[in-house]
């Protein structure tokens, strides 16, 4: 999910509220599919995609680059996105309350999980498929962004617009494409978090905690640094709850989203920039020193 | 009646966010978090209060017996005026008091964050924060939230007496806050503040102490927020964690500063009895007709109708409907008699000029 998130922020420089509603999309997507025609969320994997895409265009062409173009400022951007947000809160709860109407689906505005997972070695699929399909984005975007022509123009146009302007890169076309991606990747994920947990209309905009801290943690400046803040924080909520959980007792589970919370709060003054402002040589020289130290101690200690 | 009350608070919160976003340009993306705090603390600490003064007793935690012995509290408070005006204003007291604290933890990232990371940062709290009063029932009772006693017992004397008297003290509070701002604005503070915002480096080499002011904003901005939270609960009885969802306690507000103008106090009262005025017939039209719609579906197009307003009024009229005025300079007459008797002072007394340029 903060792949998407970190891909609208390089693009536009505007932290995307709404973007945990593009997960909701997803969700909903699959939660259709599920109830109308009995296909597994799985399934509606292709479409969610389809639908994330097109209502992420659809919100960067239609609001976002109007606005920019009439000159309005960074904080007007982000009350806009807020505005979408909301008013994806609304858009769901109506469709919800339509396919309560007329297909008499009474759970629509929150729903548990969702059938239709299959099970490997006992665990549910998806433990396996999620992973799976996070490594395969990473992998694909690293050798779209790397290898491939248009993806070179990409980092271009991400790196220094107007230069790539000038040398006859479609910066709009980009944008556009990194949008469409951003939404594809939410409401996939979103499609996924259906098998997993209970939906409901609000569920992405409760994620933001998570999808921000995520994008924050791996540096909003890197698409890699994202993936790796997503597994990060992911994991240290289970595990750090867990671990409180066996500790403190069951009592202290319910603050499981504020380590997201924490994690970003120290992420943003410690390390503004993320983990991938970490520089690695720093650290191997670091290591290093501290060897060569314990090294020549020891040898002195021989010598004696 | 309903309408106004609801103003009132309305225009109080969004007077202070005006404060933070539209004059020191803090745009404060967490606002349901400090006004559910100030909420949160009247409504726990204001029930167990009056429970433990009258005398009555109860068995395990407040919340779940509160339904039981609301009745009897009620009873006992609308007798007893001046407890009740009491507990109330140390109800109101502790709300700015538990606001400015968040206030205060906010600061600490607002000063050395750029705007997008602070908007992520607050926006994020602010969820956080509903999700701890949802989970964690000691503070208002968890899921269901809690009832709080009627404080305003005792003005019950006839129809809708408890609604003038509260109308009367939100109106005070409301009109209050607002000479205050209105007050802040037009002082020298309220042009240091718009030049912190539009131009930090500048100011500072001026020699305004830009991280300390941003600092006070916040605070004194989420203690007054704080208040009105607490107000809104004494208001309606109860409090409950659902009630501090971003679309109901954040997003308002921005809306209401942009469509009446940023950094413009009267555009904002204007922008906030748009706002509640449309909520409120919107309620009602949604009462009428029940039948047809599903309410449900009504409060989702709300949220639909009042995005697309924002959505709107950001493209067409950014400057909302009063633009911000620029700041008022003295009449050319009033400077010169300013400095002739300056002029005259100052062979008497040298300092005098001092204190007219500060």
């Amino acid at each position: 999910m903060a792949i998407g998130l970190t891909l609208t922020y390089l693009t536009t420089k505007v932290p995307n509220f709404a973007y945990g509603s593009f997960v909701t999309i997803g969700i909903y997507t699959a939660l259709s599919f599920y109830s109308l025609y009995g296909i597994s969320p799985y399934g509606a994997l292709p479409f969610a995609f389809l639908v994330g895409c097109l209502s992420s265009v659809g919100m960067y062409l239609g609001i976002l680059r109007t606005l920019a173009r009439r000159g309005s400022s960074l904080v007007a951007l982000m009350i806009a996105t807020l505005a979408i947000d909301i008013a994806f809160v609304g858009i769901f709860g109506i469709y919800s309350d339509y396919l309560y109407r007329v297909y008499h689906i009474i759970y629509a505005t929150n729903f548990p999980q969702l059938p239709g997972d299959f099970s490997l070695f006992g665990v549910p699929g998806i433990a396996f498929v999620a992973p799976c399909s996070l490594a395969l984005i990473t992998l694909g975007l690293w050798t779209l962004l790397t290898k491939a022509k248009f993806g070179v123009a990409m980092r271009a146009s991400i790196e220094n617009p107007s230069l790539a302007r000038v040398l006859g890169i479609n910066v709009e076309a980009v944008y556009v494409f990194a949008w469409m991606l951003a939404g594809g990747f939410a409401a996939m994920s979103g499609a996924y978090y259906s098998l997993w947990l209970p939906g409901g209309i609000d569920v992405g905009s409760k994620l933001i905690v998570e999808i921000f801290a995520s994008s924050v943690l791996g540096g909003l400046a890197s698409i890699y640094g994202a993936a790796l803040g997503g597994v990060i924080i992911g994991a240290s909520e289970i595990l750090i709850t867990t671990a409180g959980v066996d500790v403190f007792g069951s009592s202290v589970g319910i603050y499981q989203k504020g380590i997201p919370l924490v994690l970003m709060i120290i992420t943003l003054l410690v390390l503004p920039q993320g983990l991938v402002s970490l520089r690695v040589g720093k650290i191997l020289r670091l290591t290093r020193k501290l060897r060569s130290f314990r090294l020549s101690k020891y040898l002195r200690l021989r010598g004696t | 009646m309903d309408l106004l009350i609801i103003y009132a608070i309305y225009l109080v919160v969004s007077l202070t966010l005006n404060l933070e976003a539209g004059y020191s340009g803090i745009p404060n993306f967490g606002k349901a978090m400090f006004v559910a705090g100030g909420a949160a603390v009247a409504g726990s600490v204001s029930g167990r209060l009056s429970a433990f003064i009258v005398g009555i007793s109860y068995s395990g935690d407040y919340s779940n017996s509160a339904p039981i012995i609301i009745n009897r509290l009620n009873a006992a408070l609308s007798l007893n005026p001046i407890l009740s005006v009491e507990i109330l204003l140390l109800g109101i007291l502790l709300a700015a008091g538990i606001g400015a604290a968040l206030g205060y933890l906010a600061s600490y990232p607002a000063i050395r964050l750029r705007e997008d990371y602070l908007g992520m940062l607050l926006l994020a709290s602010a969820q956080f924060f509903q999700i701890f009063l949802r989970s964690y029932p000691p503070v208002i009772g968890g899921v269901q939230g809690i009832e709080i006693p009627d404080f305003f017992g005792w003005a019950n004397t006839g129809p809708g007496a408890r609604d003038v008297v509260i109308l009367g003290v939100v109106t005070l509070f409301a009109a209050s806050v607002y000479i205050y701002f209105e007050r802040i604005a037009r002082s020298p503070l309220g042009r240091t503040l718009r030049a912190i915002r539009d131009n930090e480096v500048a100011s500072r080499a001026l020699g305004k102490d830009d991280v300390a002011i941003r600092k006070r904003v916040i605070i004194v901005a989420s203690a007054i927020s704080g208040m009105a939270g607490a107000l809104l609960t004494f208001y309606v009885e109860s409090v409950g964690p659902d009630t501090w969802s971003r679309q109901d306690w954040t997003f308002p507000f921005w809306v209401i500063i942009i469509l009446g103008g940023a950094a413009n106090n009267s555009g904002v009262a204007v922008g906030a009895f748009t706002y509640a005025f449309i909520l409120k017939t919107t309620d009602r039209a949604k009462f009428l007709l029940q039948g047809i719609l599903p309410s449900t579906t009504f409060n989702y197009l709300q949220y639909l109708t009042f995005a697309s307003l924002l959505v709107l009024v950001l493209a067409l009229r950014p400057e909302g409907i009063f633009p911000e005025k620029p700041s008022l300079t003295l009449k050319r007459q009033t400077v010169a008699a300013i400095i002739e008797t300056n002029a005259n002072g100052l062979e008497q007394k040298p300092d005098s000029s001092a204190k007219e340029n500060s």
